[in-house]
């Protein structure tokens, strides 16, 4: 079993490629290995509760643990009470932990 | 150790820097030594099924004169020992699943990316 | 410092352009909170974040001068993860593709970057404990 963290920075509001993006994390996830992810940027925008973002949903359902970084969520004003359910609050050091760990680390 | 290089992008650069500078930062570590493979996935796929040198750039008097070959860097990357893997889905995406690849291209499914994922030791996404 | 505690960023964005910039420096300032030393290969426009001729600015639609608008320096934020990566006594070390830099004539950088290549990416990365790759859109 592999380690896998995926930094998110991309959203599904303006990059279809984020549909190929969550399949891949769902499949490796499906396969058995530890995977996470970590919402960055305007990655965090589907995490908002009420928002649109089925690849995400999918995640989150399937039990793939999902953080969101502190700051970008303090730049758009959004609290820990306006994520959806199970997406956790992080800052960036659990990048640094994933790569100490010899995690794939990988930026999407 | 062994890297997947993948690249989701096409045709950033490759007017003004006369190649994809992936390509071209691959090629050179492959030339250091490097363990490497190639996915081209997204609209890098296209790399896959190109024939021809791009286009020259004209703009007023001034002409471009070595516009980018990318059909010989992918040849030469694969040459070089290096495994290039183009996505088959996103080929069909975009209409080129019918397309012969360029020899040594190879095709993978979509389901297949977390067994490439798994060959190597780290995966550099650009 | 061992190789365990050694980390690789190879990064392409430029100073002004993209939230990416902010996150990649935030990451490096994480890297050194962990007492991780942090090598970077800057390639393609990130060979301008050390550009030494940066210069902060006023700002009218702001409303204040050069100095209330303290602009944000991409070197400065570099030299800032020098000083803090000497006060922990861990590495920092910034390589910036030679190539690039000459294209794009930002060749006057600040003092602790370097001049190299993509055999130095493959070394930083093939010496270092992990490599995260940001590249750009």
């Amino acid at each position: 079993m592999s380690k896998y963290l995926f930094i998110q920075s991309q959203d599904p509001f303006t990059e279809q490629r984020t549909r190929h993006q969550f399949e891949l994390i769902g499949q490796l996830h499906d396969a058995g290995h530890d995977v996470s992810v970590l919402l960055v940027q305007n990655g965090v925008t589907p995490a908002r509760r009420g928002a649109l973002g089925e690849g995400l949903d999918r995640l989150l359902d399937g039990g793939v643990p999902v953080y969101a970084d502190a700051f970008s969520l303090a730049q758009r004003e959004l609290e820990e009470d306006d994520l959806k359910d199970r997406v956790g609050l992080s800052d960036l050091h659990i990048i640094i932990d994933a790569m100490l760990a010899r995690g794939k680390v990988i930026w999407h | 150790m062994n890297v997947l290089q993948v690249i989701d992008q096409a045709y950033r650069t490759t007017t003004e820097e006369q190649d994809d500078t992936i390509l071209w930062l691959t090629r050179s570590m492959r030339g250091a030594g490097g363990n490497l493979t190639v996915l081209l996935s997204g609209h890098a796929v296209h790399y896959a099924v190109l024939r021809r040198r791009q286009p020259a750039l004209t703009l007023g008097q001034w002409r471009q004169t070595q516009p980018a070959e990318l059909p010989r860097d992918i040849a030469e990357l694969v040459a070089s020992g290096v495994p290039v893997y183009a996505v088959q889905e996103d080929l069909e995406e975009r209409g080129l699943g019918q397309l012969p690849l360029q020899g040594g291209v190879r095709p993978i499914a979509r389901h297949a990316l977390p067994g490439l994922y798994e060959q190597v030791d780290q995966v550099w996404q650009w | 410092m061992s190789h365990d505690r050694i980390l690789t960023f190879a990064f392409m964005e430029p100073p002004f352009e993209s939230e990416r910039t902010i996150t990649f420096f935030r990451l490096l300032d994480a890297a050194l909170d962990r007492d991780v030393g942090v090598r970077v290969f800057a390639y393609e426009g990130a060979v301008a974040l050390a550009f030494a001729h940066q210069q902060p600015h006023g700002n009218a639609v702001h409303g204040r001068d050069s100095g209330e608008e303290a602009h944000p320096l991409t070197k400065d934020w570099i030299q800032a993860l020098q000083e803090k990566a000497q006060a922990r006594r861990i590495g920092f070390e910034w390589i910036n593709c030679g190539l690039c830099v000459d294209e794009r004539g930002v060749n006057d950088v600040i003092d602790g970057c370097g001049r190299g290549g993509p055999p130095d990416l493959w070394r930083y990365a093939s010496e270092a404990r992990n490599t995260l790759t940001i590249g750009t859109r």
